[in-house]
């Protein structure tokens, strides 16, 4: 008993020294009387607070300590091994292949794509078999293509300018052709401002970002593209789909989120509905009165792709809001493309300076790419001008489109979705009667309503579309590659597979042209006839 | 309406040639006939050659420094800019007799000493040494830090008083009639209350060509920052923020010239996307020439820098895939990686130990929960980090490369043409054979003047992102003024005489190059009149002189600023060179005093959220267009003392920083 005290002498006066030693340093610090008579007063009212003022200061502690990052080390699934066995599986490991192997049909559907030597216009040479072939494939609704004046200017810019901006639109990329084109696009449309993107289809897809944020909800039309669709991905908001250009569904879907956020009472938050003007994908086109009515009633803003109706339709070609005589400056965001309606490049956004302004800062796309080259730009504005002075160009277009229309629409084999305004026109297969229940399906709605897990787990009931798909594919592939014989240049409509929302209806799509004459076009439609006529007939 | 003449050949920008020939073939040759046509020309207003050379002996006897400016006619109606009173308009020594330049001073300067060249390449067998950022002084991170809680606590002060005397303009920041606010007050307090208060430094308009020089247009703020006014007067200022770094931003010189041709035989667009009509043989052959650059199979070009990896990266993974990314890559690659639904991990910076454990880790966890194998695991790294002005770390990269059979792919959107002696980025700056990298991007807009995007690869690869990247169906096709330009920059960095076989010129990453088997059109490259090719561009010599003078001018400005004693980050090679400045108070006026002075020189500023709160700096952006006198200019900063250097000392021994192996 005397041995252990003894022994443990040493250890208690270095116990006694070194507490006398912390209260001294304790005393030392500043402040440190306040905090003492603190813990004193209040250990002496209620013991238990200490202990639980304790407890939380230490939890203070361990949150700011704790790393801010992702902690997959401390996480439950973490499983601890050894280096040597982390060699092992470093060794056993085989990644897959970066890349697999295309297709047989992918590799020659690659090889049939038409390549074009010099100037692509109506007429265009193709580089493999030096044949000079009618053009409906390329997008030149307006026959902007080749214009010499705007080649001149192009000209006239470049020496001026040089080619590239060499920088984003912050730092020294905003060049005051920028800001006329800007300009040009607003004054055109009839809104506020407009804000340049330099290529037209990252346009939407930065444009939904920017405004679209958590917590936010977008309504959006089931068939749109894919650039929405990706816009509406990386937005991380809420999503609602309503059936493909039905707006009764689009109301019903209106109704039904009033409906639950007068339930849940929640916070108001931005709402956005968002739609093509023509669609991409089948030439479908929205009835835009009735749209605006809709977004008036329950207060949502309308993001509004119109890169296949800005210089396609309407009499100057300013677009649907022309076509419905809808003032623009009613659509929040009106997006287009100068790419497709002005044959030039980029893209651009117009709306009110305050929906402008804040793309400014907030668009990715916007903010970290370099801005459009000058003599792109120019020969935008030059477009735009020709449009405005030019309605003739758009007379001559619907002539050509009523002419297309008019043959095509008496073939029994194809189903024609689009618009019958509409200068895209998109060719679907009529499913043979016998085909029986699975085809009457299709041919009333035109879109899988699987998503994209499809493809990873394809129920029987895909895979039977699927076949379908692909031989309708393929049958549409020949009418391409027969008309192209025939001195006709045409395209499928080409899908990325497997990643879209719903799988797209194969069809051939035309883009008919001001630049042909209308029996230039009639002749072309035609030939498309006849081959169309003759294909689809050996079916069966 | 004028419609499309189809051309009678398949040649490009042969003028007035009756000869039908393949089409790259004639492309290059034309190359050289536009040359000689604007030599022509010129000779015609007894100016000197037009090939871009940047200096040449030659039997031309005289040359007025006048003749340099003979094309900008813009200026001589601006009585302030047809005065060389900022002394950016002529040379400040005229030319001797022996000196002929082909370039406007003005976009491309004037410097034909040979001892302002270097070469910008890594010893072989070096590591590459760690960067480690420099510490700047405690009480400038302190300031720095009170600047910022002043800057905010005032911004709250002046929110909160301002909706309750001023409600009117809080309106778009506010719910009304059942809207949300497109932006809430607290979303934009850092734009509203920090930003425009520097907004001067941003989005300045511009006129003209981004070469050396450039044409601001003036602007005054009538009401601190919100709105701007045009004063209608322009001011050439320095231009040293542009990304120009080979000069090939000039609207004279061999690439306008081929551009102007491409223009008139071709038209301005492709009308539509590559797989849906859009496609011309003009970027095939421009394809087959970026492979070639870089050394790869295979090619593709896609008509935005941005989109290229936001489109194409998704395509090359999914789900149940890691993508591990440098912390610092670009909003582009992240913008892709969150498109593809792919896992994503970070590393720190360039941290090569860092990286090797987080390797280490996700492979021997496998996926999250499941604990499957990844199927596969992808790096991104960039070349060149736009902010840092740091180099990736390849040689210990491809080591880990080697242990971990990661795919690699490199974003050399700053460092393609930038870096390597043969300009062909950090494979080439550190001699690794590019095929021992999965995949390469790039943009053009940098160092080629250009637009747009490439991304490279075996053919397997490339020929499935033609397919299954996004662009290929939905995004339009590069225009072909464009296209010319990324050939017509391109080879004359290569060199025409380059990719003949039997090429005498010692040129070791082309004849390494020439070692794979390039598919396609680019075999047929080889121009059909070797015989008389004007020799600059023939030898790759005005290329090669650019790639020098870049990088001479990046090591003078890096080092030169080290020696004044300021803080720079990144690697003396790297045409970006950051210089960091801190406090957020500094950053407007350094902008302002630098544009104010005799010489205007105009500057990038960088603050957060683009970078660290604390470490806001000045980015310059080194061009070959620069002369060694341009960098003095911008050295021009301050008078150092003790261990630093004086400007004047800097300014003396600038061949020695300017070719320093230091690091």
């Amino acid at each position: 008993m005397n041995t252990t005290s003894t022994t443990l002498a040493p250890l208690f006066s270095f116990l006694e020294y070194s507490l006398t030693t912390a209260q001294t340093t304790f005393d030392k610090l500043p402040g440190s009387a306040v905090v003492l008579r603190y813990v004193k007063s209040s250990h002496q009212n209620d013991p238990g607070r200490t202990l639980l003022e304790l407890i939380l200061f230490l939890f203070a502690i361990r949150t700011l300590l704790q790393s801010r990052t992702r902690a997959d080390r401390n996480g439950k699934h973490f499983i601890q091994f050894s280096d040597k066995e982390i060699d092992e599986l470093v060794d056993e490991w085989v990644p897959e292949p970066l890349e697999l192997p295309l297709t047989q049909s992918e590799v020659s559907d690659l090889a049939a794509v038409p390549v074009i030597t010099g100037p692509n216009g109506p007429k265009p040479k193709l580089a493999a078999t030096g044949k000079t072939v009618t053009n409906l494939a390329s997008l030149n609704f307006a026959g902007l293509a080749g214009n010499e004046h705007i080649k001149q200017r192009a000209v006239e810019t470049l020496r001026k300018y040089g080619l590239g901006s060499c920088g984003p639109p912050g730092f020294y990329g905003t060049l005051d052709v920028h800001m006329d084109l800007e300009h040009d696009i607003a004054d055109f449309l009839g809104t506020e401002a407009a804000i340049l993107y330099s290529q037209g289809f990252s346009t939407i897809s930065s444009v939904i970002p920017a405004f679209c944020k958590r917590g936010d909800i977008i309504v959006a039309d089931r068939a749109v593209n894919f650039a929405i669709q990706k816009g509406i991905q990386i937005s991380r908001s809420t999503v609602r789909w309503y059936n493909h250009n039905d707006l009764n569904s689009l109301e019903e879907v209106l109704n039904n989120i009033e409906k639950e956020r007068k339930k849940r009472r929640g916070p108001l938050t931005r709402r956005f509905i968002i739609t093509e003007g023509i669609f991409q994908k089948d030439g479908v086109m929205v009835d835009l009165p009735k749209l605006i009515e809709l977004k008036y009633q329950f207060k949502y803003r309308l993001i509004l792709d119109e890169s296949y109706s800005f210089g396609v339709v309407g009499r100057t070609g300013r677009g649907l809001t022309e076509l419905y005589n809808v003032p623009a400056a009613k659509v929040d965001m009106l997006l287009g493309s100068c790419a497709i309606g002005l044959g030039s490049c980029g893209g651009f956004c117009a709306g009110s300076q305050i929906v402008i302004d804040h793309q400014r800062i907030n668009g990715p796309s916007f903010v970290f790419s370099a801005s459009m080259p000058a003599l792109l730009a120019v020969s935008a504005s030059e477009g735009i001008n020709i449009l405005r002075n030019t309605p003739s160009i758009f007379e001559t277009l619907q002539e050509n489109v009523r002419a297309a229309r008019a043959i095509l629409d008496r073939i029994d084999s194809i189903i024609i979705p689009s618009h019958p305004a509409s200068p895209v026109i998109h060719i679907y297969v009529r499913p043979l009667p016998s085909a029986g229940l699975l085809s009457a399906s299709v041919s009333t709605s035109s879109y899988l309503s699987a998503s994209v897990h499809h493809a990873t787990f394809p129920s029987a009931k895909d895979a039977m579309k699927h076949a379908e798909y692909e031989a309708e594919e393929r049958l549409l592939q020949e009418v391409v590659e027969d008309c192209l014989a025939q001195g006709v240049m045409l395209t499928r409509a080409k899908r990325l597979k497997g990643q879209e929302l719903s799988e797209p209806r194969p069809s051939i799509r035309l883009a008919l042209t001001s630049a042909l004459t209308k029996k230039e076009t009639e002749k072309a439609v035609g030939v498309l006839k006849s081959v169309l006529v003759k294909v689809l007939s050996r079916r069966r | 309406m004028a419609l499309t003449r189809p051309s009678q050949s398949s040649s490009i920008f042969k003028k007035r040639s009756s000869n039908a020939l393949a089409s790259a073939a004639s492309y290059l040759s034309a190359l050289s006939q536009a040359d000689a046509s604007a030599r022509a020309r010129n000779s015609s207003h007894s100016s000197p050659t037009s090939t871009p050379a940047l200096s040449l002996s030659s039997s031309v006897t005289t040359s007025s420094s006048e003749d340099t400016v003979l094309h900008e006619d813009d200026y001589m109606n601006d009585p302030v800019l047809a005065s060389n009173k900022d002394g950016l308009l002529l040379p400040p020594r005229p030319p001797t007799s022996e000196q002929v330049f082909t370039t406007v001073h003005t976009e491309f300067g004037h410097s034909a000493q040979e001892e302002y060249r270097t070469t910008s390449q890594h010893p072989a067998g070096k590591p590459l040494a760690i960067h480690v950022p420099q510490d700047p002084p405690y009480y400038i991170l302190l300031s720095t830090y009170i600047s910022y809680l002043i800057l905010i606590v005032l911004g709250h002060v002046r929110d909160f008083v301002g909706k309750r005397l001023n409600p009117g303009s809080y309106k778009h920041l506010m719910p009304r009639d059942g809207y949300a606010p497109l932006n809430s007050d607290f979303d934009s307090f850092y734009t509203r209350r920090l930003k425009t208060r520097m907004d001067e430094c941003f989005s300045q308009p511009v006129t003209g060509v981004a070469g050396r020089t450039i044409l601001l247009l003036d602007r005054i703020s009538p009401d601190y920052n919100h709105t701007y006014v045009f004063t209608g007067t322009r001011t050439r200022a320095l231009n040293i923020s542009s990304y120009n770094y080979l000069g090939f931003a000039q609207a004279r010189g061999g690439c306008a010239d081929a551009v102007e041709e491409s223009i008139k035989r071709y038209g301005i667009s492709t009308l539509g996307s590559r797989l849906e009509g859009g496609s011309s043989d003009l970027h095939a052959i421009s394809e087959s020439l970026v492979a070639k650059f870089v050394g790869m199979e295979d090619a593709l070009i896609s008509s935005m820098g941005f989109a290229t990896n936001s489109t194409f990266i998704p395509a090359l993974v999914s789900k149940g895939c890691l993508v591990i990314s440098d912390e610092f890559n670009h909003a582009s690659i992240r913008f892709g990686v969150r498109i593809s639904g792919a896992n994503v991990r970070m590393f720190k910076h360039n941290d090569m130990k860092n990286l090797e454990s987080l390797l280490r880790e996700v492979i021997s966890q496998g996926q999250p929960k499941t604990h499957r194998p990844w199927k596969k695991i992808l790096v991104i790294v960039e070349g060149l980090y736009s902010m840092e002005g740091t180099l990736v770390n390849l040689p210990a990269l491809m080591d880990l490369k080697k242990k971990y059979k990661f795919y690699l792919f490199i974003d050399e959107a700053h460092s393609i043409g930038a870096l390597g002696p043969h300009g062909r980025g950090v494979a080439d700056y550190f001699g690794i054979n590019p095929r021992s990298i999965d995949i390469l991007m790039g943009t053009f807009t940098k160092s080629f003047g250009a637009a747009g995007g490439y991304i490279a690869g075996n053919k397997a690869l490339i020929d499935r992102l033609r397919v299954y990247g996004h662009s290929g169906p939905y995004a339009e096709a590069m225009t072909p003024p464009v296209l010319t330009q990324v050939m017509a920059s391109m080879a004359s960095i290569m060199g025409l005489q380059q990719t003949m076989p039997t090429s005498s010129v010692s040129e070791p990453t082309l004849v390494r190059g020439s070692e794979y088997h390039h598919p396609g059109p680019s075999t047929r490259l080889i121009p059909p009149r070797m015989d008389q090719p004007p020799p600059a561009l023939a030898s790759g010599a005005e290329g090669r002189t650019r790639l020098r003078r870049l990088a001479f001018n990046s090591k003078y400005l890096h080092h030169g600023l080290r020696k004044l004693g300021f803080i720079i980050y990144g690697h003396p090679t790297s045409p970006i060179v950051p210089l960091l400045i801190f406090n957020p108070g500094k950053m407007n006026m350094f902008h302002r005093l630098m544009k104010e002075r005799q010489t205007p020189i105009i500057v990038v500023v960088v603050a957060y959220p683009a970078t660290p709160l604390v470490t806001s700096r000045v980015r310059f952006c080194v061009s070959a267009a620069h002369t060694k006198e341009d960098i003095g200019d911008v050295l021009d900063l301050k008078h150092g003392r003790g261990e630093r250097w004086s400007i004047d000392e800097v300014i003396k021994r600038a061949v020695e920083l300017g070719t320093s192996e230091e690091e």
